[in-house]
């Protein structure tokens, strides 16, 4: 099977470096908008008396406006981050990617069949390794986070499915483990390396690329986005590794909306 | 190698780093301390008094929270921790820095004659130069800006320090002759309420606001949000407590000034 243009640009497309921290453009967004908002402050001019008073009200004009700033999460949390135009803070995928099946084990040692299980669900796909010392639990830990916050018929309307790409060390006690501590209820599955490599070239995701000697301790390289599959059965949108809670808080209802249309 | 802790994007490790910035800074603030000790008087036991020694303590203080694994710690990982340097950094090490420091002893308001002095010790300034500082470096865009760069970091910490040293200077060295205990006093107690509002903004957010700690590589134990509500407690508290201690201190010590002058007009000529 040819894997489809890939609307990630190889999988890694959407993420940038903010400070040496890889950051999603939209989070690069936020900041220069924030930079723009900030902007330099010009105060009145200074006459030559009472210039100690001048300063005085200087520095309480300046306390206020960082208290407004602060207070009003100006560049903070509340900043919008959208890097697309429609109001979603995910990267668009152009084309949307279908949610063509596969089937690999779920940690109960069942068959896992992708489409025919996740079919009409808001499904939240993420390829990663319970070893990974970064992107992979922040990614879970926030996604398990942000779904706590909405009520229950919310929630039973949006599946996590976790695909391990280190099949070698993530028994399916362990992913299962992690996966709890993460967050609730989350799917994990696994196979062979090789076909979870086909799986995400399907999907336009690169493979994961282990180190030549494994020992029993090392990082594998893999893509570091979520792939939002929406009710219609297609992924419109892409969630890099920068990805916030307050972006998934905002994005999931739209998401779940987006089907529904 | 990093000269100065700043945030990395490596999982946190217990493995031990050099930060010989740090190193440098502290030696620099050691070698003028005991350079200005040697200065400050020709008395052999110079070396002798109490207070001067509260500069040892202050200084152990600043350096165990700007070096490894405070410091990485509060860089890159933690809100709680990074909240425990501002505390130390600008309210508990300062005065202690302050008291062991030698000053030259002038009479009240002496020393603050020059109009600049006299503008830049103003407890006015020196209190909303403090605030204004302390909130504009907990805003998340600050923090998350500077933070990821080692200059950034070290002007961050710096910063503190130097809007704590400002802050405690009028406090605790006798510039203003009008600026007596009673409003010292009053000065703490302003303190206090100024920073509840960045302790409340951190406290009482929904969601993780800073964009340094959320994404970081996770510490087992404590999700991105329980750590920055422990940092926002832990504001409100530690700087609560720091100013209790500093107003006791400074009550007693007016309640004993107060009590000798009474005795000394009270008792009989002669």
């Amino acid at each position: 099977m040819t894997p489809p243009a890939s609307p990630l640009g190889g999988g890694q497309g959407a993420q940038s470096t903010v400070h040496g921290r890889p950051c999603p453009d939209l989070a690069t967004a936020a900041y220069r908008a924030a930079r723009r908002q900030s902007g330099p402050v010009r105060w009145p001019g200074h006459g030559p008396s009472s210039a100690g008073r001048r300063t005085v009200g200087s520095v309480a004009r300046l306390v206020a406006l960082i208290l407004f700033h602060g207070l009003t999460g100006c560049g903070g949390a509340g900043e919008p981050s959208a890097g697309s135009t429609d109001g979603f803070r995910g990267v668009p995928l152009v084309p949307p990617i279908p949610r063509s099946d596969f089937t690999l084990t779920d940690t109960e040692g069942r068959a896992f069949h992708f489409a025919e299980e996740t079919a009409g669900r808001l499904t939240l796909l993420f390829f990663g390794y319970t070893n990974c010392p970064d992107i992979c639990p922040v990614h879970m830990a926030n996604l398990g986070q942000v779904l706590e916050r909405f009520p229950q018929d919310v929630r039973s309307r949006v599946r996590v499915v976790f695909v391990s790409t280190d099949p070698e060390r993530d028994t399916p006690a362990r992913i299962r483990a992690w996966l709890d501590a993460m967050g609730r209820g989350f799917t994990g599955l696994r196979g062979p390396l090789e076909e979870v490599n086909r799986i995400q070239a399907r999907f336009g995701l690169p493979p994961a690329a282990l180190p030549a000697e494994t020992g029993t301790a090392y990082t594998v390289g893999h893509a570091a986005q979520v792939l939002a599959f929406t009710p219609d059965d297609s992924a419109h949108y892409a969630y890099p590794f920068g990805t916030r809670q307050v972006d998934w808080l905002h994005d999931l209802p739209r998401l779940l909306a987006l089907g529904a249309r | 190698m990093q000269w100065w802790c700043a945030a990395q994007n490596a999982a946190w490790s217990w493995t031990w780093r050099a930060y010989p910035g740090v190193w440098l800074f502290m030696l620099v603030i050691a070698v003028a301390w005991v350079l200005r000790l040697r200065a400050a008087g020709t008395r052999p036991d110079r070396f002798r008094e109490p207070r001067r020694w509260a500069f040892v303590p202050g200084w152990l203080l600043m350096w165990i929270v700007l070096d490894w694994p405070v410091g990485a710690l509060g860089a890159g990982y933690l809100a709680s921790v990074h909240m425990v340097q501002f505390l130390v950094l600008a309210l508990i090490a300062p005065p202690l820095l302050l008291l062991g420091w030698p000053h030259r002893s002038a009479p009240a308001g002496e020393a603050a004659r020059s109009s600049g002095v006299r503008f830049f010790t103003h407890p006015l300034t020196t209190l909303g130069v403090f605030t204004a500082v302390t909130i504009a470096t907990h805003l998340p865009v600050t923090t998350d800006r500077l933070m990821p760069s080692q200059l950034g970091a070290f002007t961050i910490d710096t910063v503190w320090l130097g809007a704590g040293l400002l802050f405690w200077y009028p406090v605790l060295i006798p510039l203003h002759a009008w600026f007596g205990p009673p409003l010292r006093i009053a000065c703490l107690f302003a303190l206090m309420v100024l920073m509840t509002a960045p302790g409340a903004m951190i406290t009482f957010s929904d969601l993780p606001i800073y964009a340094t700690y959320e994404l970081a590589p996770p510490i087992p134990g404590v999700t991105p949000l329980e750590d920055q509500r422990i940092a926002g407690i832990g504001m409100r508290l530690g700087g609560s407590m720091t100013c209790w201690i500093a107003i006791s201190i400074l009550f007693l010590r007016w309640a004993r000034d107060e009590e000798r002058l009474l005795r000394r007009e009270l008792a009989p000529p002669g």
